[in-house]
């Protein structure tokens, strides 16, 4: 009791009441430019939060993050083109009914849902996150390297692209976490005589790099998108209610799958919404009516999404996991405040967690006023020509990477990885696999080789200890998937024609 | 593949290229790791983890120069134009016009200490700004104050030691 009061306090200090209500505007307004995902709107702020108080810190990210995937469907809905990724599931739905003149109505669920399923997400975090720390606190390095390969085996199953690709990418990112002298040996590894490289590639400048360098690239090379006609709105929650009422299963189905896959490591907000606007599909009573502009699909996948975001952080707080990109930067974030992940945050620093918890409620909570006043006036913002925002969002870039260490070789890893993401992407290599190893590569080395020399060389123990076992089937079972998948389909598809050719006189 | 993506045929290579673009690094890594020094008394060292990396890279890259998976690639996540849509045509050299953000990250690492940040970043924001097609009246008051409003807020707010160079500001 006496942490949970002690939380309130650290929460309502000046400066961390700030830091929420500016990240959240900052974050409504780069999660509506399409073309700016949340994660590059988490990118850039983190030089920021160097200079902040640790709540402070972690709360501009938590704000930030979750205004920003709200903020996504705004363009998605007006302009049929999706803010962030995570929206890119039901962009044509909500379009569909902006063209039926219920633009009010689709903005309106993506907003109360958004908010609903943001809440939902932070109940289950806080009611998970400390049971599951008490499992946690028995694990040793055998668990731990495979829960981080778990991590990485996700983030390539859910990046809907060749899963050959996709581990490749995660093995790229690992094979650039093994630059530096932070290995076994602590001798110079891969570093080519470059001072710069012996304390290894920082996560950050690869982040940004990816992100947010490869989008202005992107910006160069393509048309710009048609402008926003302008549009009177009427009230924007009226009738949220009613659709609360009227889908209270797909809404519960949302919040609950947004959670099981933010909880997921390496699964995140993308994800979750392709998932649940499918779910809600096949499991509607009426599936024809998707794809005309149904509400009930937004419901869903609307409250999964954001759902997804505050389950996501369980095992980036309990084991230093990442649950998506986003929570990848809140990981470097924490280290950085002394707030180190692990099961025993939960006992040494509850008032600090708690604090998080009513962070994550109180962005939620200001989503609905100042959501209604973003898509109020989203129609001046997304009316900001690219031409003015790219150069700035370079810039920041530049000032960005430098600030993390006050060094200029930053600024030429942001450019490197800007280009190889910017590459990758354009020949179907998913940049979040990337991402994820490189920021997890340390971990799984050091528990891979801590694991082997515990076990003299064997790789026996690895699966002989019970949770350790079950991690390993799920790791294997997640790999060996798409092998299935493809069997699958192939049976699937050898079936009807062999039966059409039994049935041929 | 839609009309918009015309343009950007360029950097599209084929699957046989990166898939032994990835052979070669796996190569270049298990080569590496089979220099690490060993540590002593110990088995395993800092050759282990690479070793296991590359030799993951060599198969990825040989299974995606075969082709395999190729099946699972989801079509890119831009919403497909409508019937009777226009869709604007990419502009003129867009492939090539999409490496201008690294060369300019380049150039402002090499000239940030001796031109001033001020001066660069007006360079950076102007080039960009041009290039993406806006009328000087909007690139020449973006280019001036962009860089200052950064630098009030990093050098002032955040205390971010941004080199000053040949141009300071008077307060």
């Amino acid at each position: 009791m006496t942490d949970l009061l002690e939380g309130f306090r650290l929460v309502l200090q000046g400066d961390v009441l700030i830091a929420i209500l500016a990240s959240a505007v900052y974050g409504l307004v780069v999660g509506s430019l399409p073309g700016l995902s949340a994660t590059m709107a988490t990118a850039l702020l983190v030089p920021v939060t160097f200079y902040l108080s640790p709540i402070a810190a972690v709360a501009t990210i938590i704000t930030a993050s979750a205004m920003a995937i709200f903020s996504g469907d705004i363009p998605g809905c007006l302009l049929r083109i999706p803010g962030t990724p995570a929206s890119a599931a039901y962009t044509d739905e909500a379009y569909a009914m902006t063209r039926k003149g219920q633009a009010e109505m689709a903005l309106g669920t993506g907003l109360w849902f958004s908010a609903v399923g943001g809440i939902a997400g932070t109940l289950a975090l806080l009611v998970m996150a400390p049971a599951l720390a008490e499992v946690a606190l028995n694990f040793s390095s055998f668990e731990y390297f495979w829960l981080a390969v778990l991590g990485l085996m996700c983030a390539t199953l859910v990046a809907r692209s060749s899963p050959v690709k996709a581990i490749a990418s995660m093995l790229l990112g690992l094979l650039f976490s093994c630059i530096g002298m932070e290995n076994p040996a602590g001798t110079p590894r891969f570093t080519f005589g470059m001072t710069d490289l012996l304390g290894g590639i920082e996560p950050l400048p690869a982040l940004v790099g990816v992100f947010a360098v490869s989008q202005v690239m992107r910006a160069l090379a393509e048309a710009e998108p048609p402008p926003l006609p302008r549009r009177r709105f009427g009230s924007i929650m009226a009738g949220q209610w009613a659709l609360t009422k009227k889908y209270p299963k797909p809404m519960m189905r949302g919040n609950i799958v947004g959670i099981i896959i933010g909880v997921l490591p390496g699964a995140g907000a993308d994800m979750a919404a392709w998932v649940s606007y499918a779910m809600s599909k096949r499991f509607s009573k009426e599936p024809e009516k998707f794809g005309t502009g149904h509400p009930e699909g937004l419901v869903e996948s609307g409250a999964s999404n954001n759902a997804s975001l505050a389950s996501g952080w369980v095992p980036a707080l309990l084991f230093g996991i990442p649950g998506d990109t986003i929570t990848a930067i809140a990981i470097g974030v924490l280290y950085m405040k002394g707030l180190n992940p692990g099961p025993t945050l939960f006992t040494e620093r509850a008032s600090s967690m708690y604090a998080l918890y009513i962070i994550f409620i109180l962005a939620n909570l200001i989503m609905i006023p100042l959501g209604i006043v973003m898509i109020r006036i989203a129609a001046t913002v997304l009316r900001a020509p690219r031409a003015s925002i790219m150069p700035v969002i370079l810039l920041l870039c530049a000032v960005g990477a430098f600030a993390t260490g006050n060094n200029l070789f930053a600024v030429m890893l942001v450019a490197f990885f800007g280009t190889l993401g910017y590459v990758m992407e354009r020949n179907g290599y998913p940049v979040a696999a990337l991402v994820l190893g490189i920021v997890m590569g340390s971990m799984v080395e050091q528990s891979f080789v801590t694991s082997l020399i515990k076990s003299d060389n064997s790789l026996l123990p690895f699966f002989e200890r019970p949770i350790s076992a079950v991690l390993a089937v799920v790791t294997l079972g997640a790999l060996l998937w798409p092998v299935a998948a493809w069997l699958m389909r192939r049976l699937r598809a050898r079936r009807p024609a062999a039966i059409a050719a039994a049935h041929r006189p | 593949m839609p009309a918009a993506r015309e343009g950007n045929r360029a950097l599209q290579l084929s699957d046989r290229i990166t898939g032994l673009c990835l052979v070669a690094l796996g190569g270049a890594a298990v080569y590496g790791a089979t220099q690490q020094p060993g540590v002593p008394g110990q088995d395993v060292g800092p050759s282990v983890f690479p070793m296991v990396i590359g030799l993951g890279l060599i198969g990825c890259g040989a299974l995606v120069a075969l082709r395999v998976g190729r099946s699972f690639e989801a079509p890119d996540e831009v919403v497909p134009p409508e019937p009777g849509e226009a869709m604007a045509a990419p502009p003129r050299f867009a492939e090539w016009r999409a490496f201008l953000p690294p060369l300019l990250l380049v150039f402002y690492m090499l000239a940030v200490d001796t031109l001033g940040f001020l001066l660069v970043a007006a360079a950076i924001t102007l080039v960009v700004c041009l290039t993406l097609g806006a009328r000087l009246r909007l690139a020449l008051p973006l280019a001036v104050l962009a860089p200052i409003g950064i630098h009030a807020v990093f050098v002032r707010l955040l205390r971010v030691p941004l080199p000053d160079g040949l141009l300071t500001l008077p307060w």
